[in-house]
């Protein structure tokens, strides 16, 4: 979810839903997790509700990625 | 350091090869807890158990080669007799001074082997307890025995370094990174370092040698992090640009309404 928010400015609930293949209801609770620890943030632009990440979020994705590729080199 | 007078002096000497071996092993032991501090921050974001044992094996490394510096140093004392129109020069080790090289060198043991038995146990992925007990039992043995033996130390070092660089060289054929090419070209060096350890009995230079790869081994490793940290440098600069141009936009929209 994150890194569809990286890739795009804003986004709505249903394209998160889609690309996290998740349904309307289940899609719920890890929003609002994301949003408790301010990695992403809500807004509304034109009565429509829109996500997008924070800087929080991209520095925790920038640090996933180190990770990702820390763990690889290792082979763990 | 030496304290001169006609009858006694007083030499610390800092390892061999006029402390080169010592100064190597600093800056392995800087290495080593770089990358512990690292693996356990790691472990500290996703808590998983095999970074915070791959930072305790770093860790440990890293502490063994603290005792292996103890252990190179060298506190002697020269008495000159004289005698007629003779002076006799003896060198001679204080007592304490002999005890602390003998412990630290078995502790340097001890730790460098259980540091590399815990990176062998992460990556063979071996989590279960009786077999970690037995190889932690085999381990004891091996240090009991290499403390008169030091070939004993050094193959099953370089047998626990086989392992390893074997599943390091498996992993960069999965992956084909520059990381894991890193990773697995220090641990190769490293294993080349102990054959030397071996060998060294017959000539010091290959001792000498040795340190120099470990040391090389350790470098491949820091700069596997560092290729880590400026990838997180670039990715903060392109987040800055990609944050400045939003919060343009959303400027020049509110400048239009």
């Amino acid at each position: 979810m994150l890194q569809v928010l990286q890739r795009n400015r804003k986004v709505k609930i249903t394209h998160l839903i889609y690309k996290a293949n998740l349904s309307n209801n289940s899609i719920k609770p890890y929003v609002e997790d994301l949003l408790k620890k301010n990695l992403i943030e809500q807004f509304f632009d034109e009565e429509q509700r829109y996500f997008r990440i924070t800087t929080k979020g991209n520095d925790f994705l920038s640090e996933y990625s180190k990770i990702k590729i820390f763990s690889e080199s290792y082979g763990l | 350091m030496i304290i001169d007078d006609k009858y006694m002096a007083l030499t610390l000497g800092f390892g061999n090869f006029y402390g080169i071996d010592s100064l190597v092993e600093f800056l392995i032991i800087l290495v080593s807890f770089f990358i512990s501090y690292y693996s356990y921050k790691i472990y500290k974001i996703i808590d998983e158990k095999n970074y915070k044992f791959l930072s305790l094996g770093f860790l440990l490394i890293g502490v063994s080669f603290i005792f292996k510096i103890l252990s190179n140093l060298t506190i002697m004392y020269r008495v000159a007799i004289e005698r007629a129109n003779f002076i006799y020069v003896i060198w001679t080790q204080f007592q304490y001074a002999e005890m602390i090289q003998f412990f630290s060198f078995i502790f340097f043991k001890t730790f460098h082997l259980i540091g590399f038995l815990i990176l062998f146990l992460i990556v063979s992925k071996t989590d279960k307890k009786e077999k970690v007990l037995l190889f932690l039992y085999l381990s004891i043995i091996v240090v009991l025995f290499s403390i008169y033996f030091n070939f004993v130390f050094h193959m099953t070092l370089i047998f626990l370094i086989m392992s390893l660089t074997m599943h390091f060289y498996e992993n960069y054929k999965k992956i084909k990174s520059k990381n894991s090419l890193l990773v697995f070209t220090a641990f190769l060096i490293m294993l080349l370092s102990h054959v030397l350890f071996v060998i060294s009995d017959f000539n010091p230079l290959f001792y000498l040698v040795g340190e120099m790869g470990l040391l090389v081994g350790f470098l491949c490793l820091l700069t596997n992090q560092i290729y880590l940290r400026n990838k997180q440098k670039n990715g903060n600069k392109k987040n800055q640009v990609r944050d400045n141009k939003r919060y343009a936009a959303g400027f020049a929209k509110k400048q239009k309404s």
